[in-house]
């Protein structure tokens, strides 16, 4: 697992990426062609970063991975969905505006439930 | 903390603060712009822009890379993903800008923090965001291909994005509170033009509002009520998209200075000085902004022009609008 960086998921990679992993998992669902995605990519980055080993972060093209968008019912591009144990667990849709502090608060309880303290 | 003292601190990298950034880079000051995200606010997110003087046509993106490379070549800092929480006038007059655990001081403040969506505040818009409830046309027209959407709104932004929208879903609602629309004629025209086609896609209603969404799991229909006869339909659709103008994103500075009800920063309009000397402020997040890009623009230059005034003598702040800069201040 590349420590403290967003990993690159595919629709054949997605199963055993996202939902067969041991740490909780941040999904970036997102677009070439979206704005937002565009302004929401360095703080999925710093999320990356500030929970490395504790949180798995990937990223997701819509339009490459078409089949997985639609099966997990993406309408709205970025979204962000969390999954733990296979099961997703929280999502945000679109860049709020306080996003990086929404994220931490989606995340951090789920990450103290697996007995690790956050930061 | 950091112990240097910046010569000004702009607050946004949208149009605004990365106009007044270029301008004040320019002039030698150190500069330091934060921003929440990274340098575009809400023009990042549009598509097509044909109203900037001397550009016939660019996407926001594109324009955005542009002026951050035009300011970055002057020297001024751009501090990305860095939230300003809150500001403090320092003993010394310097201000302060609270960012995470960080701490900036400057002599003089420019503020941009520009403006965000607004809701519409009907049941089901929360419940429904991401499962057919979208603020960005651009973003989400190609999940809706095929499929029927109603936008609400009569302003620039909701008849370009409705106009979008029929590129890609089989039928769009456009309605309106109104019976004409704020827009500008020519997206007016286009509009219309759109609508009457034969067997078009796009169908306008008038003096409409919407009063909930509704649906299970995804938009199943959108309440629509005729505010002229009060009547009231179910209306089946896939998808609602809402432009109905923007919010100032100015609660940062409640109790630093004044804002109006509705959130604005007061200020003069000429030399766009705040209720705090030493703090200016610029584009979307002021009374009576136009809420363009152009004007943004405009605005951080002034503002970035007018701290040399306060710079060079305090007591300017409390003095009237004159005719024109002094020679040689320009």
């Amino acid at each position: 697992m590349a420590e403290g960086k967003p990993i690159n998921v595919s629709d054949a990679t997605f199963e055993s990426e996202v939902l067969e992993s041991d740490t909780p998992v941040l999904v970036d669902f997102w677009a070439q062609w979206c704005g937002p995605c565009r302004m929401a990519g360095p703080v999925i980055e710093k999320i990356a970063r500030d929970y490395a080993g504790k949180l798995k972060v990937c990223k997701l093209n819509v339009d490459d991975a078409r089949r997985t968008a639609t099966e997990r019912g993406i309408m709205s591009v970025p979204t962000l969905h969390l999954y733990k144990a296979g099961r997703l667990v929280g999502q945000i849709t679109g860049v709020t505006p306080n996003f990086e502090s929404d994220i931490k608060k989606k995340v951090e309880p789920h990450l103290q439930q697996a007995g690790i303290g956050s930061e | 903390m950091t112990d240097s003292v910046y010569d000004v601190i702009i607050v946004g990298a949208g149009p605004a603060g990365l106009a007044a950034a270029l301008y004040s880079s320019r002039d030698r000051f150190k500069t330091l712009v934060l921003e929440k995200f990274t340098p575009g606010g809400q023009i990042a997110t549009t598509n097509r822009i044909e109203n900037y003087p001397g550009i016939i046509q660019i996407d926001g993106p594109g324009l955005i890379e542009q002026m951050h490379k035009q300011v970055q070549s002057f020297g001024a800092e751009i501090k990305s993903g860095c939230e300003a929480s809150k500001l403090e006038k320092l003993p010394d007059r310097n201000i302060a800008v609270y960012c995470d655990e960080d701490k900036f001081a400057a002599r003089t403040v420019i503020l941009a923090p520009g403006s965000s969506y607004r809701k519409l505040g009907i049941p089901g818009e929360e419940d429904f965001r991401g499962a057919g409830v979208s603020y960005c046309g651009t973003c989400d027209a190609p999940f809706f291909t095929g499929k029927h959407v109603v936008t609400v709104g009569g302003g620039n932004t909701a008849l370009q994005e409705t106009l979008h929208l029929t590129k890609y879903a089989r039928k769009v609602t456009l309605i309106h509170r109104r019976d004409q629309f704020r827009a500008t004629k020519v997206l007016v025209e286009e509009l219309k033009r759109k609508a009457g086609e034969p067997n078009s896609s796009l169908i306008i209603k008038y003096s409409t509002v919407a009063t909930a969404i509704k649906g299970r799991g995804e938009v199943q229909s959108v309440g629509l009520k005729d505010v002229k006869t009060g009547r009231e339909q179910d209306y089946p659709c896939d998808g609602l998209f809402v432009f109905v103008g923007m919010e100032p994103n100015t609660s940062f500075l409640k109790g630093f200075l004044e804002l109006t009800e509705k959130g604005f920063v007061r200020c003069d309009c000429a030399y766009l000085r705040t209720t705090v000397p030493g703090v200016f402020v610029a584009g979307d997040c002021r009374i009576g902004a136009a809420m363009q890009l152009a004007t943004a623009v405009g605005d951080g230059v002034v503002a970035a022009m007018m701290l040399k005034e306060y710079l060079r003598e305090p007591s300017w702040w409390n003095e009237p609008v004159s005719d024109m800069l002094a020679p040689g201040q320009w």
